[in-house]
């Protein structure tokens, strides 16, 4: 155990570990790119309909359960569906991890919309504010925190989960790890691990601070 | 023969010193694993404790081994020489259709010869299947001839029939022989679609080189790093790909890739039925880079008399790759039972039960 976490440190610090098209920094690079070109195609997708069904407070049912869909779907089965479907290339892995990403923003967004306090709504009403005035001056501000929990969700199951991509040929940090699996290389496997563990928390710790200071700056404002 | 028998027990009695946690585990599955009368002094049994042993399951191995122990092996050794199958021969099979399929004709075979049989289906990998062999848990195991070399000594370098079976009787560990081979071939294949091989000009791996930079292969990520693979096709054959695309082991990502034009070469098992289906071409293998892989029965020396050598040698002439690849796709496309698929084709070859 110890000899193999030795062993995991010196091919992590390699240098030559870290250049080229096989290197870690092309491959972190890469898997940066699948996870957030996915989480933003699910963010556009996600984030008008749980503000449209937050605010009408209609359809909330059908579109939770069938955002839920997502979240039962097997994501190597649905790779490989669409991958059969349409043959090689991004396609399969971006389509599944949207559909895993969806779930989390749709219903965060929706609980982030339901928790805005009725009076306020009324109030802002009672002003003069027509429906979309409620939902951008009131509504959105109001539950932006939750719909940011929602988004840091979605992409941080995206990071994880984006390693699929290896499994149909394409790069990313998933390449250690399938690629150590078929040559029974383990030290491979677990740098591929750890990378994307790294790769997630940073990501998270990045946007909780960028939510902080957003709010910080709103707060000032009000 | 008596030499296993002591390698395995040091295994069960080293065992019998270690705290037992999980003597209700290891109870049920002895039930499960053994049909044989309880305190029968069969060698099966000791050596099905050294393998619960080795599975760090230690009450059971403690009472196995203490069972039978050396008697049991005493018992057994009135086998010993020559080999007998008079009290029956257990065959192992690992867990793939293919040889699921190969364990029930050779007990097709055997029964015909009038030997009994028992099979023991799926048991699992090389890793735990030869041990099991060694240790007399089972005593017959359908194998392949180059991936047997390959795991038995990973150096060796024969890669034709006949060099192959002699390097395999010099590699073999004591107690274990192998038995001629049959005319059935599971090998590693590179397979082009006909248009891609008439676009070409594509017939063997030879071929290749010609359209060096051009070509992309699909296989799984360990075939980048073998010498059945990319390493071999440049160093024997001098061809390079214009990229390696990481899919699946003949499964259905790369076989949908060369079917769809992602992959120009897939590789591919021999006897995968979509070969034939889809009309894809084979590229032939004139510098022998692909070790054959024809089916031989691998023995215990205790089973290996002449009635299991004859039943198994007219199997092996019998049985063709085409017959194998139809009978996988019966098991795989058809969903029909392993068993029933072989005693069908034994039936259709005067392979038949002798009462």
């Amino acid at each position: 155990m110890y000899e193999l976490f030795k062993n995991l440190g010196s091919w992590l610090v390699a240098g030559e570990q870290w250049t080229g098209p096989d290197g870690i920094g092309h491959r972190i690079a890469e898997h940066l790119q699948y996870s957030l070109l996915a989480t933003l195609v699910a963010a556009a997708i996600a984030l008008p309909v749980g503000l449209l069904i937050g605010h009408t407070g209609r359809g909330a049912f059908v579109a939770i359960n069938l955002a839920s869909f997502g979240r039962a779907l097997p994501t190597v089965g649905l790779v490989v569906l669409v991958f059969l479907a349409g043959g090689l290339s991004m396609t399969p892995v971006y389509v599944a991890l949207v559909a895993l990403a969806v779930p989390s923003i749709v219903t965060n967004t929706y609980a982030g919309m339901t928790a805005v306090d009725p009076e306020v709504k009324d109030a802002a009403r009672g002003q003069g504010m027509r429906g979309h005035q409620v939902l951008l001056r009131v509504e959105i501000p109001l539950a932006l925190p939750l719909i940011m929990t929602g988004l840091r969700l979605a992409l941080i199951q995206v990071v994880a989960t984006a390693t699929i991509a290896a499994y149909v040929s394409f790069g990313g940090l998933g390449r250690y790890v399938f690629d150590g699996l078929a040559q029974r290389d383990l030290v491979q496997v677990l740098g591929g691990a750890v990378l994307v563990a790294a790769v997630a928390v940073v990501l998270d710790l990045a946007l909780s601070g960028l939510q902080r200071v957003l709010f910080r700056h709103r707060r000032a404002a009000v | 023969m008596n030499a296993q028998g002591s390698a395995s027990s040091p295994n069960s009695a080293s065992s019998a010193s270690s705290p037992s946690s999980t003597s209700s585990t290891s109870s049920t599955s002895s039930a499960s694993s053994s049909s044989s009368p309880k305190h029968s002094p069969l060698p099966r049994r000791a050596i099905l404790g050294g393998l619960l042993a080795a599975a760090s399951v230690p009450a059971l191995a403690a009472c196995g081994g203490g069972i039978t122990s050396l008697d049991g092996q005493g018992g057994g050794g009135g086998n010993g020489g020559g080999g007998s199958s008079a009290n029956g021969v257990t065959i192992g099979t690992a867990n793939f259709t293919e040889n699921q399929i190969l364990g029930y004709l050779y007990a097709a075979a055997l029964g015909a010869a009038g030997v009994k049989t028992k099979v023991r289906p799926n048991l699992g990998t090389r890793e735990i299947l030869i041990p099991a062999l060694k240790g007399g848990d089972i005593d017959l195991l359908p194998e392949y001839q180059g991936a047997l070399l390959h795991y038995l000594s990973p150096k060796a370098t024969a890669t034709e029939e006949g060099a192959m079976q002699n390097a395999l009787a010099v590699a073999l560990p004591e107690g274990l022989q192998i038995l001629p081979y049959g005319r059935a071939e599971d090998s590693d294949a590179f397979a082009v679609t006909r248009e891609t091989a008439a676009e070409y000009g594509l017939a063997s791996l030879a071929d290749l080189k010609k359209q060096n930079g051009k070509l992309v292969i699909g296989a799984a990520p360990e075939v980048k790093k073998r010498v059945v693979g990319v390493v071999g096709l440049k160093e024997v054959y001098g061809v390079e790909f214009k990229e390696f695309k990481s899919l699946d082991s003949s499964g259905p990502l790369v076989k949908g890739a060369l079917k769809k034009g992602d992959v120009d070469v897939a590789n591919l098992f021999t006897t995968d039925t979509d070969i034939a289906a889809e009309g894809w071409v084979v590229l032939t293998d004139p510098k022998n880079l692909v070790p054959g892989q024809h089916v031989v029965p691998l023995i215990a020396d205790r089973k290996a008399d002449s009635a299991v050598r004859k039943a198994l040698a007219r199997l092996g002439g019998a049985l063709t790759t085409e017959d194998l690849t139809e009978l996988n796709r019966q098991v795989d496309k058809d969903k029909k039972d392993p068993e029933d698929v072989a005693n069908a084709w034994a039936a259709a070859h005067g392979l038949v039960k002798k009462r």
